[in-house]
């Protein structure tokens, strides 16, 4: 423990701090900045700068000693990151050995420590909750009610939007409120076939291009999109949103910013006196020194498990079981999507038809069960359907195709069938004994507890992959597809990379850590708006929810700050 | 005798368990295998890989340096077991050419390369589904599938491949969803 003099005191105090620099770490940086808060933005990782630490971006594929492989060594020391990475993305994923977790069952928690956090490899589909999604916990008796409607969210999902740039089209769906979209990338001549099929045959359901975070033209100096779909190695372009594309250099710009890479958090330190946080304990990833800052607010970003790991770990005799833990759901009701149920075919029509340029994105079709009460499934809540129609290319064909020689070679190299692949992003039902905790008997190489995930999936998720398969299929096959190969990959928690739920919203501070404003029931300076805060999962991609949660959570705290509420 | 000749004894004279067999592969797969050994064998990986991608009107797998990256990618992105495999696999199609043309691999006749790299591109699978499975699993791919699928890799991720067999747009700049295919089109080099 370093002694800190009071001139070091001095020059550790600021506004707001915020822990996380990824895709919600990253927003409550900016707005926090341009309301004119002096903010310390921490990071446990090293730092990114927007395009100059892209090393790969530009890069072809013969650059690639291995190609797309990794090597043995690499497999061996990273077995969890090296799943999701590959050598072009690689630098971007956390490394395994430094950083251990314990999966008491089998759990991929994929991560990125660095400036910008996943915000660089994310996947950038952007889908709005609605009231559908808020309503559902209450109406069911699940877990605990949100705290919130989507006319609370509402113009912060357009604020946010508005902001980062999406591309998409208006449908008029319920379920899935449209937003403030950029012109949306089109659909190719297969997707649009299976498009119209859909809509002939099931009156329920359509088909539209993915709502992406790719800008479809310039916006906010960025962009547009180059259509490389290179975007995990980072764009040089600017063409998708990132924190280090986008907030953090308009953090930067207003002067009000400090950013601490290599800043550990191991703990939030409460005030007794004040009853809240008085700021936050580093350690200095590099020079393993502990350092303390100290601020008015405090907003935790760190990612959900890992949010969850720093509450747990800063205890006091107010907090004996992690800060702000009254209500003892803390690391509990930890959610991930299922996305490895699903159907691919192959289709015999449109040989004379192609495309150019490489979109980043494919097709979505949006919820269409148990919309309304009464559909006798077997399963609650719903998914929407993620995939992408396209040409056969050689990377298709190596097994497919048989023999070797010339005829081999003009068949490889020239555009197969048409085919679709796709698969069902479901909701996961809130499950307390779905959690995360420590252990406190193993420890990183920083002396800070390791975490434990214990997280599986349940009978609902179960039955809601195989409703997903008949569909899929059913939907393929009315289009005239061949060949349909019904999947369900069984991957293991966290593999879609959408975990949240380990601080949830809710009314009441006896079963919620966080209240409707994403402020802790027990400490009113500290707000946590990353994926912890998740009363339910919804079935859409989560970052554009958090950022808007993001940006509604730091207006109403710097009221509260002017009001002298905080 | 060495091991290959003390195997094909056992195998021959057919007095081996099926068991015993297997425990006795696991054990020898395990084994380290020397890099030198693979790089030795680097004419024949890129005669086998030109047959696969051979030259036509564009380069085949030989101008693109593909025999490096099969070596490259075999030696240090592959399970041990895996290169075992392969090494064995290209032992066994020297053997065959040998005792089929009395000739080493490398002195046949086009035809005959031919003919002896169909033979194993017959003989890499069991017709079986479900032990294709247990075999790909526990012992790798078989070494016509492995050279194969690394041929093709290397090919068309290499500057030739992608540049002169395939199209290579590096920077599209837009997204065109639906246009006609032109006459001899080529596929994308990427996705």
């Amino acid at each position: 423990m370093i002694y800190i003099t009071d001139k070091i005191k001095e020059s550790s105090t600021y506004d707001a701090i915020v822990i996380g620099s990824g895709i919600s770490g990253g927003w409550a940086a900016m707005e926090l900045c341009r309301k004119g808060l002096k903010t310390l933005l921490l990071e446990r990782g090293r730092d990114v700068k927007h395009i100059v630490d892209y090393p790969t971006a530009n890069l072809s594929p013969w650059d690639f000693k291995y190609g797309p492989n990794h090597t043995m060594e690499e497999q061996t020391r990273n077995p969890i990151q090296s799943s999701s990475s590959d050598p072009s993305n690689k630098h971007f994923f956390a490394d395994d050995i430094n950083h251990p977790y314990i999966q008491e069952k089998p759990f991929t928690w994929i991560r990125g420590y660095q400036v910008g956090g996943r915000s660089l490899t994310w996947g950038r589909q952007c889908y709005r909750l609605s009231d559908l999604d808020f309503d559902a916990n209450a109406k069911e008796g699940i877990a605990v009610d949100w705290p919130i409607r989507y006319k609370d969210i509402a113009p912060w999902y357009s604020y946010v939007e508005s902001f980062i740039g999406v591309s998409g089209n208006k449908e008029g769906l319920p379920q899935l409120p449209d937003g403030e979209f950029l012109s949306p990338m089109e659909l190719n001549c297969i997707e649009k076939h299976l498009g119209e099929s859909i809509r002939k045959n099931n009156h329920d359901r359509l088909l539209t291009i993915a709502r992406v975070a790719n800008l479809t033209r310039g916006w906010d100096n960025r962009g547009p999109c180059q259509y490389r779909n290179l975007c995990s190695r980072g764009c040089p372009f600017g063409g998708y949103f990132s924190s280090n594309s986008s907030t953090i250099p308009a953090a930067m710009a207003t002067g009000n910013l400090t950013l601490r890479p290599f800043s550990i958090v191991s703990e939030i330190l409460y005030d007794e006196q004040k009853q809240r946080a008085k700021g936050v304990r580093i350690i200095d990833a590099v020079t393993n020194e502990m350092h303390e800052f100290y601020s008015n607010i405090v907003f935790v970003n760190a990612s959900t498990i890992a949010t969850a790991g720093i509450l747990l770990n800063s205890t006091s005799s107010r907090f004996p079981n992690g800060f702000g833990n009254d209500s003892g759901q803390v690391g509990h009701n930890l959610m991930d999507h299922h996305s490895t149920a699903g159907a691919g075919g192959a289709h015999d029509g449109f040989t004379g038809l192609y495309y150019k340029g490489r979109r980043p994105s494919g097709f979505l079709i949006p919820r269409f069960r148990n919309l309304r009460d009464g559909e006798n499934l077997k399963f609650k809540r719903g998914y929407n359907i993620q995939g992408h129609g396209e040409r056969q290319e050689w990377s298709d064909k190596v097994y497919g195709l048989n023999g070797f020689g010339a005829d081999f070679k003009a068949q490889l190299t020239t555009p197969g069938p048409w085919t679709v692949w796709m698969a069902g992003w479901g909701e996961c039902l809130p499950d307390y004994n779905n959690k995360i905790s420590l252990d406190q008997t193993s420890k990183d190489k920083w002396g800070l507890p390791v975490i434990k995930i214990d997280f599986s999936f349940n009978d609902n998720e179960h039955e809601m992959m195989k409703d997903i398969q008949n569909t899929s299929a059913e939907m393929l096959e009315k289009a005239g597809f061949r060949d349909i190969d019904v999947f369900n990959y069984h991957k293991s928690g966290g593999s879609t990379v959408h975990e949240m739920g380990t601080a949830r919203m809710g009314h009441d501070p006896k079963t919620s850590v966080l209240n409707r404003h994403n402020q802790m029931h027990a400490a009113k300076n500290v707000f946590i708006t990353d994926g912890s805060c998740m009363t339910s999962s919804a079935s859409q991609n989560p970052s554009l929810t958090y950022m808007a949660l993001t940006a509604r959570a730091v207006d109403f705290a710097v009221e509260e700050l002017k009001k002298g509420n905080l | 005798m060495d091991r290959r000749g003390y195997l094909k004894t056992v195998v021959s004279f057919g007095v081996i368990s099926v068991t015993s067999f297997s425990l006795f592969k696991w054990f020898d797969l395990n084994k380290r295998v020397d890099p030198g050994k693979i790089w030795d064998k680097r004419a024949i990986i890129a005669e086998i890989a030109e047959l696969i991608i051979p030259e036509t009107n564009t380069p085949g797998a030989r101008s693109a340096g593909v025999d490096h990256y099969i070596i490259d990618v075999l030696i240090n992105c592959n399970p041990v077991r895996q290169q075992h495999k392969f090494y064995e696999g290209l032992e066994d199609l020297e053997d065959y050419a040998l005792s089929k043309y009395d000739k080493e691999f490398m002195f046949c006749s086009l035809e005959q390369k031919h003919a002896v790299l169909q033979h194993f591109a017959d003989h890499a699978a069991y017709s079986n589904r479900i032990l294709n499975k247990i075999n790909n699993k526990f012992l790798g791919q078989s070494f016509f599938s492995k050279i194969k699928s690394l041929t093709v890799e290397g090919y068309c991720l290499s500057r030739v491949g992608a540049t002169k067999a395939l199209a290579y747009d590096y920077i599209p700049g837009s997204f065109e969803a639906c246009v006609p295919l032109q006459l001899h089109q080529k596929s994308w080099a990427t996705k």
